[in-house]
């Protein structure tokens, strides 16, 4: 179980350089996208599709790093290797994981 | 300003980075979400910097680079990889493919100001090589052009001191060079020939330097023993101008010592065969007799143009290559045009 997303806002500010208009600019993005990104998930693992599943984990993984989501970004790492290797067993579930790391996240910002 | 190209299908990623790169100050960021469409717009610009996402619908960033780096001039553009952390295959494999540096995911601000700077300071550099470089092809190609305008000036000159000291005008020397340049083309020889045989053709004589007043200006007829004498010019003329650096000049060398040679081998100063004698001599043996002969001289009327062809066709194969007599006749016109160009009062350079 991973433990609950915390913002620590101070530590992306300062891989952005201090720069408040970049880091409201993606929050922003990011908000508007998620639900997005949680449908492209979806519809890359209802068709089977392992090469676009694996890129849309990977996107996902980016994303939670950008915001210094250490712990959603390696849960992320760890089913974009399984997606990779092929391995489906609880794929769906974990997937489901995913997207609701990137709601709750998405949740956090929103509140901000 | 700097041109940077950014490529990811990520927005978030696309906006942060511009964010980013606008930062640098004195650049132009330029973005694409699709990477095929990033490559059709590198076909007709080129950027200063690439910074490409590996993991892309379509094509990925390793794909992209070497497709982008067959473009043509495109092979020294700075590369910069944006990857993750965990991508360690895939760095080794973008630094065979091109890339130049990589950018880890999250981006941080520092990290890729370094990175980008130092990338584009390299394309400065290879601007400011790349433009010295022209700037010094310029200035060479100026100063050869200038010293090539010498050489043709010299050899002019030199030309019409020999003739100076002769009946011939400064005119017989062009019209002559000319006639054997139309003979080269009517033969279908390479421009550069051509040429090469314009500007080599005036020296055919210029061992006539080496010959004595009383012989060269005599005006009466030549005694056998004086003839004799008077055929060193050719020999002369190729001890002048022979093992030279310029190739105008040892093609005039090789013009002076063969243009008396006769195809039958009946001429001077080698008694020479056929293609034995250099193609020069045999072009220039039939443009010298045409205008000698249709040109006035203080001992002699000109001939007709008609009387002039008739004895270039009767001296096919005996005194001319036959297959230079048909060039010269083929060009007929161009003759004409020569001959109206270059009269006898005035001598242009060439």
């Amino acid at each position: 179980m991973t433990a609950a997303f915390k913002l620590d806002k101070a530590v992306i500010l300062e891989r952005l350089g201090g720069d408040e208009e970049i880091y409201t600019m993606m929050v922003d993005m990011f908000l508007q996208d998620v639900e997005n990104n949680c449908a492209a998930l979806a519809a890359s693992l209802a068709a089977g599709a392992m090469p676009d599943l694996q890129r849309e984990v990977h996107t996902v993984k980016g994303l939670l790093a950008t915001f210094s989501d250490d712990a959603g970004a390696e849960e992320a790492q760890v089913v974009e290797h399984k997606v990779k290797l092929g391995q489906t067993a609880n794929l769906a579930e974990e997937i489901a994981t995913l997207q609701a790391r990137l709601r709750e996240v998405a949740g956090v910002l929103g509140a901000r | 300003m700097h041109t940077v190209l950014i490529i990811d299908d990520s927005d978030i990623n696309l906006t942060l980075i511009k964010a980013l790169v606008l930062k640098l100050g004195e650049c132009n960021p330029v973005l694409f979400e699709n990477p095929l469409k990033a490559l059709d717009w590198c076909r007709e610009n080129v950027p200063d910097l690439v910074i490409v996402d590996y993991m892309m619908p379509d094509m990925d960033g390793l794909r992209f680079i070497s497709a982008f780096r067959a473009l043509h001039g495109r092979d020294e553009v700075p590369i910069l990889m944006v990857t993750a952390n965990d991508q360690k295959d895939v760095r080794y494999e973008a630094l065979l493919g091109g890339a130049n540096d990589f950018l880890t995911k999250p981006i941080d601000r520092v990290e890729f100001g370094a990175r980008a700077r130092n990338m584009l300071s390299l394309r400065t550099g290879q601007k400011f090589l790349a433009d010295r470089a022209q700037h010094l092809a310029a200035l060479v190609d100026e100063q050869t052009r200038e010293i090539r305008d010498r050489e043709k000036e010299l050899i002019f000159r030199m030309s019409r001191a020999a003739e100076f000291r002769d009946p011939e005008t400064g005119a017989h020397i062009q019209r002559m060079a000319y006639y054997s340049q139309a003979i080269a083309k009517g033969l279908d020889l390479d421009e550069s020939v051509q040429k090469l045989i314009l500007e080599a053709a005036p020296m055919h004589d210029v061992g006539k330097i080496g010959i004595p007043d009383y012989i060269l200006l005599k005006p009466g007829k030549l005694t056998p023993e004086e003839f004799e004498v008077m055929k060193g010019h050719a020999r002369l003329g190729h001890e002048l101008l022979n093992n030279s650096g310029s190739e105008i000049l040892r093609a005039g060398a090789q013009i002076a010592i063969s243009h008396h040679e006769k195809y039958d081998g009946s001429g001077y100063p080698r008694g020479l065969k056929g293609n034995d004698i250099p193609l020069f001599g045999r072009i220039v043996a039939v443009a010298d007799v045409f205008d000698a002969l249709t040109s006035e001289r203080p001992y002699k009327k000109a001939w007709s143009l008609e009387d002039a062809v008739h004895f270039l066709e009767e001296g096919r194969g005996k005194h001319f290559d036959p297959l230079c007599v048909e060039a010269f006749l083929a060009t007929w016109d161009i003759v004409l045009d020569i001959r109206q160009r270059f009269q006898d009062e005035d001598a242009p350079m060439l």
